[in-house]
């Protein structure tokens, strides 16, 4: 009897709250409990970003993250793109703001390294010590967002799971198993009659919380939504009372509503245009404090990566970043306090870069080697005592 | 034990004096989230051991729902769903109902809380007055008003926002309570430049407020960037009333500039900086 209970206990370390969790949520695919505190989280499609989400290996369900980017680059647009097309894999309902059918047929396809990478993992997961099996899909859990050759999570590792979060290649174009599956709610500038005068009291964003919620309270709990919402704010796409402080955060306000509402079926991320809403605006600081977690990109001026990738440095494996990236707020762990998180890289310094196969892959940012560097220290060794190490002191 | 109220903390965090205002002030990364659950927590769980303490928390929360406080006050040992059933906590909800469309906000209306259906001042001031006299009407004693992130009502009102007006309701609501907690985000942009109508009635509010408070928390960040074992800073300073009344209550207004941390469990803990 004794042995038997000790037995059960072994099978449910940890808090019971999270393995309870486990076998509630594994029948909806793309959603696995947090290993912090079991809550139910989801990919974003990128695996760094996932890692940096403070410890819970993914974007926790019901809440929202806000991804500012300044100048002309889109670096936010690709994430959104890895974040919807890894909804699709996963079945997911999507919801996108403001966008035509176009901005779906330009998702990234599944990489072709998937599959191969996969079978590789099976014979390598042997080698591996079998202790935390059940950790083993949760991949670089802790290790942050220092590096992602760990490999991520495969589909092999603990059979009925899946995959949590795909590889996609840029090159491709992931094609849509269905019109349903992706809904674009347009944003409505004009009322039906084109000589009709805008009415600006208006919301445009109306219409969009209108269908979301009608989405929600008409699906099962089983189905998992994903909002998407592309610079919100740019000219191009809103008309200009939309950027009105009521406005627009009475949608802010609204979403975090129905955020809260459905804990465990909406994610939202936001991209917003930084240069035309910097943030030392206080419209941009209270969009920042009605989402969950906020990341801002800055991307290096295009000719900064152009030099560093000179040739002759082939040790270099690594691609120069294209950008910092700096982290304002995570969800969860702001709003409880912050502090204990130390898997997240709030307050490092952390680079990204966005390339074909790896998609946007973020580590901590530091300098490369300088070029013709062991010259410099060659000739400050033999002038040691010399003249020469005072040139140096006095550049 | 560590999740209970931290002891640099405690003389703060007890019942204030009758119609004090205190003021808690927010920034981006730093939230008072932890700092409220500890004042409910010192104000409310004495009660649960002594039948005679009757003092009672209207909490109207603007950014947060009622799930997010329960389960963040059952990790300090504070069970709002049963001081709801003992008519000691009430919670107006400012968070689901406000702007979203009806058909959404309507289901599942818990008992314990209310919830705004609209921003307007007048029937937000009432529907927080109702829930403070339902309360009251339960049991004597004291309530204490909790308002959490007022200053969103003033946000998003836009170009209808009314600092005086706001300041009027806030009047009157503490006309009804004993004493009033309020939380307000005071970050950087939204009072420095006042170039925007938002920031500037925000300023004009923020400043209102911590004018007429009898001590202000202001949390914030570190200044010199991030540390593994420090979350911000907590600055108590007293307010402008507070210096003329030279009584017993000067314990609770000693200026203090302390470092918290709150950890991975929900624990806080508060020392002096070098510590």
């Amino acid at each position: 009897m004794a042995f038997r209970k000790r037995n059960v206990g072994i099978a449910q370390p940890g808090s019971s709250p999270s393995s309870i969790e486990i076998t509630e949520k594994k029948s909806i695919p793309g959603v696995r409990p947090s290993p912090l505190d079991g809550r139910p989280t989801t990919s974003t499609g990128t695996h760094s970003l996932d890692n940096l989400l403070a410890g819970h290996a993914g974007l926790v369900l019901g809440t929202s993250l806000l991804i500012e980017e300044s100048g002309t680059t889109d670096f936010g647009g690709a994430l959104l793109r890895y974040y919807a097309a890894e909804g699709i894999l996963q079945g997911h309902q999507i919801h996108v703001f403001g966008m035509n059918e176009a901005w779906g047929r330009e998702l990234p396809g599944l990489g072709s390294a998937e599959s191969s990478r996969s079978a590789k993992k099976e014979t390598a997961a042997d080698d591996k010590m079998k202790i935390a099996w059940r950790y083993e899909r949760l991949g670089e859990f802790g290790v942050g967002a220092r590096d992602r050759t760990v490999a991520p999570p495969s589909a092999t590792s603990s059979g009925s799971a899946g995959t949590f979060c795909h590889d996609f290649d840029l090159s491709k174009r992931l094609t849509l198993p269905s019109t349903t599956q992706m809904q674009f709610v347009p944003i409505i500038t004009r009322p039906n009659l084109e000589f009709a005068t805008l009415d600006s009291n208006k919301s445009p964003f109306n219409t969009f919380i209108n269908h979301i919620a009608n989405y929600l309270s008409n699906s099962s709990s089983n189905t998992i939504h994903r909002v998407i919402i592309p610079t919100i704010l740019s000219p191009a796409l809103y008309p200009p009372h939309a950027s009105r402080p009521e406005i627009v955060l009475q949608f802010f306000h609204a979403l975090r509503g129905l955020l809260r509402k459905y804990p465990t079926q909406l994610t939202v991320i936001t991209t917003l245009p930084l240069t035309l809403y910097p943030r030392s605006s206080g419209l941009t600081r209270w969009m920042e404090l009605l989402s969950d977690g906020v990341l801002e990109l800055s991307p290096f001026p295009s000719t900064s990566v152009a030099t560093k990738s000179a040739p002759g440095v082939t040790t270099v494996q690594e691609e120069p970043p294209q950008g910092m990236l700096n982290v304002h707020r995570l969800p969860i762990f702001h709003e409880r306090g912050g502090g204990g998180g130390e898997a997240s890289g709030f307050g490092n310094d952390l680079a990204f870069t966005l390339s074909r196969r790896k998609g946007l892959v973020i580590r901590p940012f530091s300098l490369p080697p300088v070029e013709g560097d062991s010259e410099a220290q060659q000739g400050g060794l033999e002038s040691d005592h010399g003249k020469a190490t005072k040139v140096d002191i006095e550049f | 034990m560590a999740s209970r109220i931290p002891p640099l903390l405690e003389p703060y965090l007890s019942l204030p004096p009758e119609t004090s205002l205190i003021l808690l002030t927010s920034v981006l990364g730093a939230s008072t989230n932890w700092l409220v659950l500890r004042f409910l927590h010192s104000i409310l769980a004495p009660s649960e051991g002594n039948p005679d303490d009757d003092t009672k928390v209207v909490f109207v929360s603007f950014m947060r729902d009622l799930v997010f406080w329960k389960e963040n006050g059952r990790r300090i040992g504070l069970d709002l769903d049963k001081l709801a059933a003992r008519k000691k906590f009430a919670f107006v909800d400012g968070l689901s109902g406000l702007f979203l469309p009806k058909q959404a906000a309507d289901s599942r209306v818990a008992p314990p809380q209310t919830i705004l259906k609209s921003p307007e001042l007048q029937n937000v001031a009432s529907q927080i007055l109702g829930g403070i006299s339902q309360i009251k009407a339960a049991a004597s004693g004291k309530v204490l008003l909790v308002l959490d992130q007022l200053d969103l009502l003033l946000a998003t009102a836009g170009d209808k926002s009314d600092v005086v007006a706001l300041g009027e309701m806030l009047l009157e609501l503490r006309e009804s309570v004993h004493a009033t907690v309020m939380t307000v985000s005071a970050d950087y942009p939204l009072v420095s430049e006042q170039r925007t109508s938002l920031e500037s009635n925000h300023a004009e509010f923020l400043m209102g407020i911590a004018h007429q408070a009898d001590s202000i928390m202001s949390l914030r960040l570190l200044d010199t960037g991030t540390a593994r074992d420090v979350s911000g800073v907590i600055r108590v300073t007293q307010g402008s009333h507070a210096v003329s009344e030279s009584d017993g209550s000067s314990k609770r207004t000693e200026e203090k500039e302390v470092l918290y941390f709150v950890g991975g469990d929900g624990g806080v803990k508060v020392f002096e900086r070098g510590q």
